[in-house]
């Protein structure tokens, strides 16, 4: 396999870690769970930049685009903190030479010395936004499994792409690492399909609340929980103006299904409320 | 980005065949018949990822298994006129969300598949697609030649049902062959080997559809055999062909009758164009193209 050049990743600062744990969440991907979370991590941990990927060659440079009236570019930008040693790595997902991507990704923490990797991915469910959310952890080496148990994760899942589909970019990030010994954990969290256009916070806090335990981060949840309380009290709102809403969302509750239609409703009404 | 070879094989004034997927899959299931046909055994292959985004991953129990990505596979055969080394490739290693691949990665590509076909002295490649042509589904397709250096032209069109570029009704010898299967013939005349496309007629209104046009693959196979100088069983791809045309039919038959009017123009113009003169214009096929635009946009919304 051919490794990345030196000069597709550049490293900015110098931090005192003993093989930390390197925490991956991808910019934009289903629910923007990735970005989300890692932004709570970041602002917790006060993680600091300490390292990039160049997007030269990985994204193509035809110009911007604009997301909420804001020109966007692409970011692969490593944070660090040596008093949790912890290494986070927020990036957006590249357009082409995946593997010499990853492997810069994988390039960097080496330099780093990380001894494990974790990414986080949302699942779309059919569930409701009441029900609890599961973790479930995908390893690349069975012997991490183990080390999942204390934590309430679900290391049992099967999973085979359908025809027509591709692989995410952290199942690949795994089997990259797989190839250089390194244990990678992918978490896939459940999110609602019909908060998948605006945010679920509940997914994040799940996210938040397994890294907190693992690594000891003494993360203070009173922002995360404002966010969910807030969530319940507008689809409280909208129950009470659409009392329709209210039973589709009490039908999932129940397991039950709703008809494309209904679930296009739901979708639909619940996002624009919530961006309110 | 490399090469990797499964067995070590003596191979004698070998030829190349390679093919990657294109419209209606033409070359590509001529190639890939013609390989089963000949029971080419494997080997060697490119390793995927510095082209390739994967396509399948398997996870069991919760551990990721195994990650699949498109193949790029040498195999090779030993015929009595000749040993052949096919190549398939999976997929066009495109760019961008293209279908074609182009750019540096095409042309990596294109120069591995040539280090295989020199490494074992291949004294010819063919490669294989598709030519979108003003022809009807009726019609037998015809084979456009293009080989890559002048020497070549006086050979390929002694094929029977092939014709040139030049042949080829207001191109006067001009046009374009997309992805790899053209950049292939481009980049052996740079390295001084001979090479040439066979590509296989598809009527211009399927151009646009995902469907396999075994037709066209029938004509390239009869070519590419009669220039390997052998004969296979052509059972198998004549009653794809004839299966696919029966399908082909009855959707023509559901078609509206101002459509259908449109479309049986191309059958007189195949009869015509195969034999002299010019009965269908640039002007008639773009509107035959818009109304088949507009009957399946008008058929998906209700």
């Amino acid at each position: 396999m051919c490794a990345s050049k030196a000069s597709d990743y550049r490293i900015t600062g110098k931090y005192e870690m003993e093989s930390p744990a390197l925490i991956v969440g991808w910019i934009d991907d289903v629910s923007k769970i990735g970005e989300r979370t890692l932004d709570y991590l970041i602002a917790g941990t006060g993680c600091q930049p300490c390292a990039e990927v160049l997007p030269e060659g990985f994204f193509p440079m035809a110009g911007v685009s604009v997301e909420d009236d804001v020109a966007q570019f692409p970011e692969c930008m490593f944070y660090g903190s040596s008093q949790h040693n912890l290494l986070v790595f927020k990036s957006s997902i590249p357009r082409s030479d995946w593997f010499r991507f990853l492997t810069a990704v994988l390039n960097v923490a080496e330099k780093f010395g990380v001894r494990e990797v974790f990414t986080m991915g949302a699942m779309v469910s059919a569930a409701a936004h009441t029900m609890p959310r599961v973790l479930v952890g995908v390893v690349n080496d069975s012997e991490m499994k183990k080390s999942l148990e204390p934590y309430n994760v679900m290391t049992a899942a099967d999973f085979q792409t359908p025809s027509g589909q591709k692989p995410a970019f952290s199942s690949y990030l795994s089997w990259v690492a797989r190839q250089r010994y390194v244990d990678v954990v992918n978490l896939w969290v459940p999110v609602p399909f019909y908060l998948v256009p605006v945010a679920d916070p509940r997914a994040s806090k799940r996210l938040i609340y397994f890294f907190n335990d693992r690594y000891k981060l003494g993360l203070d949840f009173t922002s995360i929980d404002e966010e969910i309380s807030i969530q319940n009290r507008k689809i409280s709102e909208l129950y009470r103006a659409s009392p329709e809403i209210e039973a589709f969302v009490r039908r999932l509750e129940t397991g039950g299904e709703l008809e494309t239609e209904q679930s296009e409703k739901l979708v639909q009404e619940v996002s624009e409320y919530l961006k309110k | 980005m490399s090469i990797r070879y499964i067995r070590k094989v003596e191979l004698s004034d070998p030829v190349m065949v390679a093919c990657w997927p294109g419209i209606g899959n033409i070359g590509l299931i001529a190639v890939d018949m013609l390989r089963r046909s000949l029971r080419a055994e494997e080997l060697a292959y490119i390793e995927p990822w510095d082209f390739y985004y994967p396509n399948r991953v398997i996870i069991r129990n919760g551990e990721l298994k195994e990650m699949g990505f498109p193949g790029s596979e040498f195999f090779f055969a030993h015929t009595p006129t000749c040993d052949i080394i096919f190549f398939t490739g999976d997929e066009q290693p495109a760019e961008g969300g293209k279908v074609y691949a182009e750019g540096g990665k095409a042309y990596a590509m294109a120069n591995m598949v040539l280090d295989v076909a020199e490494k074992y002295r291949c004294r010819r490649i063919y490669t294989s697609g598709a030519a979108v042509a003003p022809i009807h589904h009726t019609s037998r397709s015809r084979v456009w030649a293009v080989p890559n250096m002048v020497g070549l032209l006086g050979e390929v069109k002694s094929y029977d049902n092939t014709v040139l570029m030049s042949e080829i009704e207001g191109r006067g010898g001009q046009g374009n062959i997309t992805g790899l299967n053209g950049l292939l013939l481009g980049v052996a005349r740079r390295r001084g080997v001979e090479a040439v496309c066979f590509m296989g007629e598809i009527p211009v209104y399927l151009q646009g559809f995902p469907f396999a046009y075994p037709k066209g693959s029938r004509s390239v196979l009869e070519v590419l055999t009669a220039a390997l100088g052998i004969s296979i069983n052509m059972d198998e791809i004549n009653h794809l062909a004839e299966e696919n045309e029966k399908e082909l039919t009855s959707l023509y038959e559901r078609l509206p009758a101002e459509i259908r009017m449109q479309l049986d123009r191309l059958r007189q113009a195949t009869v015509a164009t195969q034999g002299s003169g010019e009965v269908i214009t640039e002007e008639d096929k773009k509107k035959i193209l818009e109304d088949i635009d507009k009957f399946f946009k008008r058929g998906s919304d209700g």
